[in-house]
């Protein structure tokens, strides 16, 4: 029996692909979406264990995930296994490729940091002098960001600053902030840096994912079906037009293959996924571009002060506790002279306690030293943009397929002098504060870790006005294709300092509505 | 104490047996092949974890002069204190045995020759096996390989220098996540955070796993 065509295919179910299908099924357009994994059940598929009933004690089974240091022993299972799906890299060249393959994806599971772009970020070859801005501004994207802010209920403190775009926010109480985090802000503000407080995603009953907040309406329209554990293979291309027709894909248990006819593709299966079958499928690649300008943010240094008054248990109420957020502060300004370009943001915590590794003791010398210092510590670390360079990419490695028989990706990634500047930068500044406050250096590090780490991949699909230098246009629609769209974020020029989810969600949003119009006009 | 343990567990299991033969369920699921009729009834029966009810088996791994040096570089280490067990108390070498045999090669590559490096200075500074020492001159030995690492990822350089600063980190993590820990922090009211001090955390079983035949 011949089964019925479907308007749009959606390869992909996190926040993108649920964003899609959520505005595609709002506009009465039939959608079926395919998705890598199973769908977990919380309540049947998670127990509650104490470490010591874990079969490596808390270890987690050695080598089963080395690129991924989010995993622990705990939550093993919900990621995507690398001798499942490996990937290769140079040597020299280490990436942490985090993956989950699970209904609703990496939306499961995220931080929900909730920021948006800025024209920083969107205008960034005007600030930086280098490089490509993105097609579209912060003003295209506002009406957007302020729709998906609503749905996600993202919470906020308005500060009117340009680096740091306002929005839609829900406000809530901070609270007042400790002695050390006032003393942190005075020394920081006196320093010209702005200094304000984390912004997040509400969600709701603690999950902000598409299968709690965008798959749910859509499923209700009756317009969409969701297939768990079809793998996508190659995206097909009608002989004759060019266009995009549909989709090989595999069941993942029994390995069948199958094909889906649709009018429309829409990729969402996550960055570098979404990249990889495009370039297995050998399709929308006329500019050359795709794959490269592979970007992600630094995460990481860690700056450590202790507060003397606080050693010992004897700090007194309001002392610590809390946090302060300072968003980019760097290069906002065209005549700064710096060794690096672009910026990053500083997170500061106060209230922690050392950790064993950054005193050279052992034993009763060491728990006593660590219960000194318990509760008397603030630690700063960042979260910086990472340049795009056409070198960082991904490419097919044919040698190497999954347990599904797809060539994997081989992926480059390495940072330059100005990220590692940059980090410099970061850790010169924290350390300042604390040494103007007064407080005892215990730690200081300008490492962070490796590309990849931030689970925030973006980029290898830019978009761009210019088909000979970009594979989408602004609207996040193949330039050689017209009804195919990459609407993760596989589209970004810049990554800017900011967790990006919110931009992928606008885009895909954005992407969507046009999309949709597109096919009422008949145009697609 | 491995046999009471089990002797408590099967003390606690419920006073009237369930009779397996007598389990009717509401509604018979449809027979399988394998002859599991009605499964869905099926009582849950109370069961032991096996390192109540057994001993770890002796050292596969390592080799007896190495498996000797790490017992003592973790009681070293992790000494019991504040009435919390010790590396040796909580069953930390014997579990590093296990865990360092399967392993990836340079773990196992790291632990044998920084053992073996141990023993080596040992011999040649006091003419005897590491775990022979006593705990002055272990002491003396280990401090100076001590190193403040203040990046997770940057562990020193140097081969024996990075051995201790890994098995201090291991041992930490395999006496503090013992159950021996965790009965010492339950009964002194205490209560650990996940993944030290026997905290609980929500555990994700393999969620539709591909079987393989």
């Amino acid at each position: 029996m011949a089964r019925e065509d479907y308007d749009v295919l959606i390869v992909g179910s996190g926040h993108s692909g649920g964003m899609a299908a959520n505005i595609l099924t709002g506009k009465g357009i039939s959608c079926l979406m395919l998705n890598a994994g199973p769908q977990a059940d919380f309540a049947r598929d998670r127990v509650a264990k104490p470490v010591y009933e874990l079969p490596y004690r808390g270890f987690g089974e050695p080598g089963r995930h080395p690129h991924i240091y989010q995993a622990d022993e705990f939550n093993a299972n919900q990621w995507v296994d690398e001798r499942e799906v490996p990937y290769t890299y140079d040597p020299d060249k280490p990436y942490n490729w985090v993956r989950v393959r699970l209904l609703g994806g990496r939306s499961l599971f995220w931080a929900r940091e909730s920021f948006r772009l800025s024209d920083f970020e969107f205008k960034a070859a005007e600030i930086d002098g280098t490089g490509e801005s993105w097609p579209i501004s912060l003003a295209d994207l506002d009406p957007y960001y302020s729709r998906v802010e609503g749905i996600f209920r993202v919470f906020g403190r308005k500060e009117g600053w340009p680096q740091f775009p306002d929005g839609n926010f829900i406000e809530i109480d901070y609270g007042p902030d400790s002695q050390s985090i006032k003393k942190v802000i005075e020394l920081a503000t006196a320093r010209g840096i702005g200094c304000s407080k984390g912004r997040g995603a509400q969600g709701q009953n603690g999950l902000a994912s598409s299968i709690n907040l965008l798959l749910p309406d859509a499923l209700e329209t009756g317009k969409l079906e969701i297939v768990p554990n079809a793998i996508v293979r190659e995206i097909t291309t009608d002989r004759n037009t060019g266009l995009a027709s549909g989709a090989y894909f595999i069941d993942r248990h029994s390995r069948r293959e199958m094909h889906v006819k649709a009018r429309v593709v829409i990729l969402a299966a996550g960055c570098l996924e979404s990249t990889r079958l495009l370039l297995n499928s050998g399709i929308a690649n006329s500019s050359g571009v795709m794959g490269h300008y592979l970007i992600d943010q630094i995460y990481g240094i860690n700056v450590v002060a202790s507060v003397p008054e606080a050693r010992d248990g004897k700090a007194p109420a309001g002392l610590m506790g809390g946090s302060v957020f300072m968003p980019r502060f760097r290069n906002l300004k065209k005549d700064e002279k710096r060794n690096f370009i672009k910026g990053y943001c500083v997170r500061v915590g106060s209230g922690v306690g050392a950790s064993p590794e950054m005193f050279a003791l052992y034993g009763a010398e060491l728990e006593k030293k660590l219960a000194s210092y318990a509760g008397s510590c603030l630690v700063g670390g960042i979260y910086g943009e990472r340049v795009p360079r056409f070198e960082n990419h991904v490419r097919i490695n044919k040698e190497v397929k999954d347990a599904w028989g797809i060539p994997v990706l081989h992926i480059v990634a390495k940072d330059s002098e100005n990220e590692r500047n940059m980090a410099k930068d970061a850790a010169d500044t924290i350390e300042e504060i604390y040494h103007a406050a007064g407080w005892e250096m215990v730690s200081r590090t300008e490492r962070y870790n490796p590309p990849g780490y931030s689970i925030h991949e973006l980029g290898t699909c830019r978009m761009g006005d210019n088909p000979k230098t970009s594979v989408l246009n602004k609207y996040n629609q193949s330039h050689d294709i017209k009804n195919l769209f990459v609407v993760d974020g596989a589209a970004f020029v810049t990554c800017g300092w900011q967790n990006p989810t919110m931009t992928i969600l606008a885009l895909a949003m954005r992407a969507s509505e046009y999309c949709a119009e597109q096919m009422r006009t008949g145009s697609i | 104490m491995k046999r009471r343990g089990f002797l408590r567990t099967i003390a606690a299991a419920p006073a009237v047996a369930v009779p397996l033969t007598g389990q009717q369920p509401a509604q018979q699921a449809p027979a399988g092949r394998g002859g599991m009729r009605g499964g869905q009834g099926a009582p849950e029966l109370e069961t032991t974890a096996a390192d109540l009810t057994a001993d770890a088996a002796a050292p596969s791994f390592f080799t007896a002069d190495e498996y000797a040096a790490l017992r003592a570089l973790g009681n070293l280490l992790e000494p019991p204190l504040n009435g919390h067990p010790g590396a040796l108390e909580a069953g930390a070498p014997e579990f590093l045995d296990f865990l360092i045999g399967v392993s990836p090669a340079d773990r196992q590559k790291l632990y044998r020759e920084g053992l073996d490096a141990l023993n080596s200075q040992s011999r040649k500074q006091y003419k005897k096996l590491f775990g022979d020492l006593d705990a002055t001159q272990a002491d003396a030995l280990i401090r100076p390989l001590l190193v403040v690492i203040p990046w997770s990822e940057d562990l020193p350089k140097d081969p024996l220098r990075h051995f201790i600063a890994q098995a201090h980190r291991d041992f930490r993590t395999a006496t503090r996540n013992s159950r021996e820990w965790a009965s010492a922090g339950a009964s002194s009211g205490r209560r650990g955070g996940r993944g030290f001090g026997g905290g609980t955390g929500l555990y994700w079983l393999p969620i539709d796993p591909v079987v393989r035949g």
